[in-house]
């Protein structure tokens, strides 16, 4: 994101007028914090709950990375194979296919029955989500990687699938990678909250938001926490960006941007 | 035998949805060392696919190709190759493509660098060592792909239209310079071309294809002495049997079913 220096706060502006818009609308119009707390209310709630929130949070992001680690290791070794053997993608897409549309939802029994209420349960249903952005994306870069690129790398000496996966594939691949990761991040970010309803632990963004404020009909920590999850989640995608856009990907830039 | 590469009765037909194309009948063709050979012929007569062949990217259906004495039987670094379309890995800057083939060999970095170092010097680009291609014109990429087959040191060169993309006046820079490098790095060059201006401007010799099936009409040694001007006599008596050679192979084509 390089906006020239003038527009740099740009966002600021849309921003704050749909907060002050949320003050308003939520103390003149509808009056009522058990349908929309104010803004200002959310932000003290947020004050208020600032001994759980730290905790919740760790708590969310460690049943996120468990998630987001399986799902990268599994998916990115299936994914350059799928991706540059023409077989092994004829054997293994059926099955892809069929899992895929499966919700990570629908897995919630499966993952109570085999794993327990544990920290690697709720892993395992983010585990669902992420992985098949991050397979698709990726098996697609792995697949479509130039012809003419893959001859130079023969020319110079790339003798053998294992050369030239990692010298011209994997490269060129990496672009793909980033963005299937980034897509499973946000699509397993969204399982957290799912992840865990069901009581994995005593903490977890979604877990207070379901077993604590719901049922107390807390709708100022509800939204609270809602305001945080999205957060958290730009924070994390940001960083993301940075390192791999920034720091990995440089040679992209003429391209995309 | 003092061959650097024979090529004894080659043919190759592919196999298309329309059943077999030949590509390429019958093709004798011997070069020898140091020689400047160009290749031209109308679009669609098997340029491409010969240099594959003597790459070694793609099979004979029958007949040999000999280089040094041996079959070639796959691509090898000890042949260079400049394909026709733009083919720099795209996530290496100028320096790190020009070394590519010297890493694949194992080479030590600091070692490699020198070497690639000289060769981006031979090309001129040495203010662009640290550019990634999206920053080059394509003049300049296909600059950095010659320097790329160089480093490896071949003894053979097999140049696909390497200058196809290019506007005039860079193009005739860019011959004198290759000129110069082959002068200089005494290799055995094959370059494609469907400009006849270009071939007399290069070569020692000029092989003139015709397609359906793509098949060698004649070799045409050109004996005029370099540095060459490109609008002197004898240099356009040549241009004139070479232009006669091919349209006369163009209207036989035509009659041709
Ligand atoms: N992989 C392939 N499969 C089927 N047909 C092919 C294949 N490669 C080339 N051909 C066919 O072989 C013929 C020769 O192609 P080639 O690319 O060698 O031509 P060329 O002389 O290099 O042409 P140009 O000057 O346009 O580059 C063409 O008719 C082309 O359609
Ligand atoms: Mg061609």
């Amino acid at each position: 994101m390089r906006l020239p220096t003038k527009e740099k706060g740009l966002w600021l502006v849309p921003l704050a007028i749909a907060l002050l818009l949320w003050e308003f609308i939520a103390w003149y119009v509808i009056r009522d914090p058990l349908i929309l707390p104010r803004f200002s209310t959310v932000i003290f709630s947020i004050y208020i709950l600032r001994e759980l929130v730290i905790p919740d949070i760790l708590t969310s992001l460690l049943h996120f990375g468990i998630g987001l680690a399986l799902a990268f290791s599994a998916a990115l070794p299936l994914a350059i194979g799928m991706g540059w053997f023409r077989n092994v993608f004829k054997a293994i897409d059926p099955i892809i296919e069929i899992l895929r549309p499966i919700p990570p939802l629908a897995w919630i029994p499966v993952a109570i029955l085999w794993i327990g209420l544990t920290h690697s349960a709720a892993g395992f249903i983010i585990f669902i989500g992420a992985f098949f952005p991050i397979l698709i994306d990726s098996y697609t870069g792995f697949r479509d990687v130039p012809k003419v690129l893959v001859e130079t790398g023969k020319v110079l000496g790339c003798i053998g699938d294992k050369k030239l996966i990692k010298y011209v594939a994997f490269p060129y691949a990496l672009p793909s990678i980033a963005t299937g990761t980034r897509v499973g991040m946000g699509v397993g970010w969204m399982c957290v909250v799912a992840a865990e309803m069901f009581g994995v632990g005593n903490y977890g963004l979604g877990f207070r938001l379901f077993q604590d404020f719901y049922f107390l009909h807390q709708m100022d920590y509800v939204i609270a926490y809602m305001l945080i999850l999205g957060l958290v989640a730009l924070c994390v995608d940001r960083v993301f960006r940075y390192f791999v856009e920034e720091k990995l990907l440089k040679w992209k830039k003429g391209i995309v941007k | 035998m003092n061959h650097k590469l024979e090529l004894r009765n080659v043919t190759k037909t592919f196999n298309t949805e329309g059943g077999e194309m030949e590509a390429l009948e019958d093709i004798n063709l011997e070069v020898k060392p140091n020689e400047f050979l160009c290749i031209i012929g109308p679009s669609g007569c098997g340029k491409t696919t010969l240099l594959r062949l003597i790459a070694g990217l793609d099979y004979p259906n029958s007949g040999e190709i000999i280089l040094d004495g041996k079959e070639v039987i796959g691509p090898s670094p000890d042949r260079g190759m400049v394909f026709q379309e733009f083919s720099l890995f795209p996530w290496r800057t100028v320096l790190k493509n020009v070394e590519f083939g010297l890493k694949i060999r194992g080479m030590k970095d600091k070692a490699r660098r020198e070497i690639a170092e000289k060769y981006i010097e031979l090309v001129g680009l040495r203010e662009f060592e640290n550019c990634y291609p999206y920053e080059l014109s394509g003049g300049m990429k296909q600059r950095v792909a010659i320097a790329r087959a160089l480093a490896t040191e071949p003894a053979i060169l097999l140049m696909d239209e390497p200058f196809g993309s290019v506007d005039a006046q860079t193009r005739n820079i860019l011959q004198e310079e290759l000129l110069e490098i082959w002068k200089r790095t005494k290799k055995t060059v094959l370059f494609v071309t469907h400009s006849v201006d270009e071939a007399v401007y290069l070569a020692d010799r000029v092989a003139v294809m015709s397609a359906r099936p793509g098949c060698l009409v004649k070799c045409l040694g050109i004996d005029i002495p370099r540095p060459r001007k490109r609008t002197s006599m004898e240099v356009n008596e040549f241009r004139e049997k070479l232009l006669m050679l091919l349209s006369l192979e163009r209207s036989k084509a035509c009659i041709k079913p």
